[in-house]
């Protein structure tokens, strides 16, 4: 081994130690108070109703998909990049080849309204204020206002 | 041993000291230049100029009642908020503060960083799993989100550098600049690092994982004296760290602009490398003051449909010019 | 350079050990992040900084954060951890325990016979990349293919 980890070793073990004993002494050193709200759950005030499980949306598992497939692109872009003068024009071409059919994956996840964090209601709203013709709603050629899309019935009120 | 060679114990105690007194003063410096900025004063009354500010904080933070609530996991909420400032303390081993002065120097360094960075992003989840409240979870679910977003591009935007220098060690990274500093040929890099960065740390405009006035505290609800303080510190260590990382890959690290050496090789590196990283800390700290929170959802379009495709551009674009000198 | 290589295998042996008779999964999950890391440094002693660096990027940085993001979408209570207590009992891990351990044997008798030391060759970043685009090229374009169908699967998963 002709690299010497000891200094970081040392660092690292100095680092963990300092850090527990902040934990420790802050542990020793605090007050103990027993009130009646002190081992309640906070909600600025509110009692807590029901258990802190949520029901969790789609677009956080989508992310989280996401991320780990671009994760596992960046680390052969990674080999890549140090070797890039070795492999020359051919490695290029195969990286050009390797980001554009994971950039495709992105494209059609996007048109495909993957990436799309607002609920149908609020992507209802935002169709029924804005119109067709952008934020102003005015057309172009006339200068009169459009007349917006009626909210369906029973849909975004 | 006791000399400014890399990895001599001199270094350790310099690098983790220096590393620890600025974060801490960042306490200070943070709420008297969001003053300033915002046309007022700061905290001025402890101490000359307020000063003593950051000694008042830290034994209330050590003196505050250390309550583990009864409904959490112990075990992880004990853990979580140490993750965070070990993780960010370990990064700054292998940033070169100077000619020398350096705790190691990793063949690897960079990877080394962005092993650190994802570790850090557990501190935010687990905080937020362990605390067993609604809130928190909530908070700790977005934090979540938004760091694993922000760091896909994190590494892909140092890419262009790596391709420049020819290799991961961070000290070779700022040998490779004596020619002229990467911002010039990689400047998209380096507004897609910054980007990244700040989101990593947590930094406002990023900040929507505390979400002050929106979700109570987001992850960090439950938590009281020293625990919040540590994730409070480990926030300001990542400052630290993103503030340092910067000027090395950009910016020539400790390198003088046009060759304004002076003195001693360690001082002039070591006063470069300083007023580099101070620069960037005060720019953080005016971002903050400056800029609006972005709405949950605008801030992961951002970041996958603008930040990503940028980068992978970047990339390419250098890879090409590269190649292309090459013959 | 040794005993750093015997300490994180030691640490990576225990921690692994806890992984397993761990009930609550949160608890799991951490020695699991904090075996993979010991291995990480194993890998470094072993010559392969690269495969060490990539090892915490990837497994313990990415495909650990998505089991615990989807343990904290499951959410799941205390009666998981009430059920994964009935499953530790002895009559169902004492089956697969004694075939696991006859492997052991079988390995640790390997192992003694042969005749190897740490190695000494480092395994540079730019020899994996040089190889990787030279004459393995082809598994990394069939890797791009292989997650782009794991992108549009998952996401059509999601949809259901």
């Amino acid at each position: 081994m002709n690299v010497d980890l000891f200094p970081l070793v040392l660092y690292s073990v100095i680092v963990i130690v300092l850090i527990v004993a902040l934990t420790a002494v802050s542990h020793l050193l605090g007050q103990k108070r027993k009130d009646h709200a002190t081992d309640e759950v906070y909600e600025s005030g509110m009692l807590s109703v029901g258990s802190a499980q949520l029901k969790i949306s789609v677009p956080f598992y989508l992310t989280a998909i996401l991320f780990i497939i671009f994760d596992l692109e960046a680390v052969f872009l990674f080999a890549w990049a140090i070797s890039i003068r070795e492999t020359g024009w051919l490695g290029y071409a195969e990286v050009f080849i390797f980001i554009a059919i994971l950039i495709a994956g992105l494209v059609y996840l996007w048109r495909a309204g993957a990436l799309e964090w607002r609920s149908q209601r609020q992507r209802d709203d935002r169709l029924h204020t804005i119109g067709k013709s952008g934020v102003v709603n005015i057309d172009k050629k006339t200068g009169k206002a459009h007349k917006t899309e009626q909210p369906k019935q029973g849909g975004a009120h | 041993m006791f000399s400014f060679e890399v990895g001599s114990l001199l270094n350790i105690a310099f690098v983790l000291g220096a590393g620890l007194v600025v974060s801490i003063m960042m306490i200070w410096v943070e709420r008297r230049f969001l003053g300033f900025f915002s046309d007022r004063l700061g905290p001025n009354r402890v101490g000359p100029f307020g000063l003593f500010q950051v000694i008042a904080d830290a034994v209330k933070m050590l003196t505050k009642e250390d309550w583990i609530p009864p409904f959490s996991d112990k075990f992880t909420f004990v853990v979580a908020p140490m993750i965070l400032p070990i993780v960010m303390l370990l990064s700054l081993a292998v940033i070169p503060f100077g000619p020398g002065v350096g705790v190691m120097d990793l063949n690897i360094g960079l990877l080394w960083i962005f092993a650190m960075a994802g570790l850090a992003s557990y501190s935010t989840m687990l905080g937020g799993l362990a605390s067993n409240n609604k809130f928190a979870l909530l908070g700790s679910l977005r934090g979540a989100g938004q760091m694993i977003s922000y760091e896909v591009f994190m590494g892909i935007s140092i890419l262009g550098i790596v391709i420049l220098s020819d290799s991961f060690s961070l000290r070779e990274i700022v040998e490779a600049q004596r020619d002229g500093w990467f911002v010039i040929p990689q400047f998209f890099g380096f507004i897609v690092f910054m980007v990244a960065g700040m989101a990593e740390s947590h930094r406002w405009p990023f900040d929507l994982p505390e979400g002050e006035a929106e979700i109570i505290s987001g992850y960090n609800t439950e938590y009281s004296g020293m625990k919040f303080g540590l994730f409070m510190i480990g926030e300001y260590i990542g400052m630290v760290v993103m503030s340092a990382l910067i000027p090395v890959l950009f910016f020539g690290g400790w390198l003088a602009p046009f060759g304004l050496e002076f003195g001693n090789e360690i001082f002039s590196g070591l006063f470069w490398m300083g007023a580099k990283t101070t620069f960037f800390l005060l720019f953080f700290v005016l971002v903050r003051a400056a800029l609006v929170r972005p709405r949950y959802d605008q801030l992961m379009s951002y970041g996958w449909l603008v930040m990503l495709p940028l980068s992978l551009v970047n990339l390419l674009i250098t890879g090409a010019v590269v190649l292309y000198q090459a013959g | 350079m040794s005993i750093l290589f015997y300490a994180s295998a030691l640490v990576a042996v225990l921690s692994t050990i806890m992984v397993i008779t761990r009930v609550n999964v949160v608890h799991a999950l951490l020695y699991f992040i904090v075996s993979l890391l010991a291995v990480a440094v194993i890998f470094y002693t072993l010559g392969a900084p690269m495969a060490a660096a990539l090892e915490v990027i990837v497994y313990a940085g990415a495909i650990m954060v998505m089991f615990l993001f989807v343990m904290m979408m499951l959410n799941l209570g205390q009666r998981t951890i009430d059920q994964e207590r009935v499953w530790l009992s002895p009559n169902i891990w004492i089956g697969p325990s004694i075939l696991a351990a006859i492997l052991l044997v079988e390995l640790l008798l390997g192992l003694i016979t042969t005749d190897a030391t740490i190695a000494h060759t480092m395994v540079e970043a730019k020899e994996i990349g040089i190889a990787l685009f030279g004459p393995y090229v082809l598994a990394v374009e069939l890797a791009s293919m292989l997650l782009l169908a794991g992108l549009v699967g998952a996401f059509h998963l999601a949809r259901k």
